[in-house]
């Protein structure tokens, strides 16, 4: 895991909504982003998605190709809709909390496409000059907004 | 972790004697450190999924985070398992297992 740090807020709670402080280059960037997920995720066949889908029994592959079986085709679907959400909202002034739930399933789906993708691990730092410099800026974005939705969304649970 | 239930209660599941051994050694749930989910996240998904307070999913997150894994949630197979799925939904690293 990964501890960030705070910049200006993306996201601001207010009343049982939240408002997106997002500029139209960041909106459709992550309109974008979010489209590809969904893409990827209801195409379902990159070995990089595998850390969206765990292995719930490691000692019991019988039980684990069980519960692979039952549960993989719901997480599919809630995935592909939750990008369908984010695509829909990218241009809000404010998401529902279920708006806002979907905006943080999507975030950290790519995050983990992303971080699988390129191998990272918690003692990586960033080099400007290395080839995948791009993508790792990206996963930070993706990283801070996700931080964000995770202050505003806090305060649906009463601790913030 | 877990107190064992009396005979009574196993047998009022009416389940077969595979779940009575289960009952008998409940499951654990594990959530497993990785290098890409932020400790925010994580804490805030422990309290969103099963009601913990701040100070107890920070709790279990430093443990995730600093001994590589911690046990999230306990009981009978089929509540382990929802709890998995609701794991992985979230895109954290879960497992289960017999407590022994």
């Amino acid at each position: 895991m990964i501890l960030r740090r705070r910049r200006p807020h993306a996201f601001e709670h207010d009343g049982d909504r939240t408002a997106i402080r997002l500029g139209d280059d960041e909106r459709s960037m992550l309109a974008n982003l979010a489209g590809q997920f969904r893409a990827v995720v209801a195409d379902d066949a990159d070995p990089d998605l595998r850390r969206l889908y765990p292995t719930a029994y490691p000692a019991d592959p019988e039980r684990d190709a069980d519960y692979s079986e039952l549960v993989h085709d719901d997480l599919v679907r809630t995935r592909v809709a939750a990008a369908d959400t984010v695509v829909a909202t990218a241009s809000a002034v404010s998401l529902d909390a279920d708006q806002l739930a979907a905006w943080m399933q999507v975030l950290n789906g790519l995050r983990l496409l992303l971080g699988t993708r390129l191998d990272v691990s918690e003692e990586d730092e960033f080099d400007p000059e290395a080839d995948d410099a791009p993508t790792r800026a990206l996963l930070s974005w993706l990283g801070f907004l996700l931080e964000e939705a995770v202050v505003a969304a806090s305060a649906d649970l009463g601790d913030a | 972790m877990s107190p064992t239930p009396s005979p009574l209660e196993v047998d009022e599941t009416g389940l077969g004697h595979d779940e009575v051994v289960d009952a008998d050694r409940p499951w654990i749930v594990l959530v497993w450190n990785d290098p890409i989910n932020l400790m925010s996240y994580v804490s805030h998904v422990f309290q969103k999924l099963f009601g913990y307070s701040k100070a107890k999913a920070d709790r279990l997150m430093l443990d995730v985070h600093e001994k590589g894994r911690a046990v999230v949630s306990n009981g009978a197979r089929e509540n382990a398992e929802m709890d998995v799925f609701r794991l992985h939904e979230h895109g954290l690293w879960a497992t289960m297992q017999r407590d022994d």
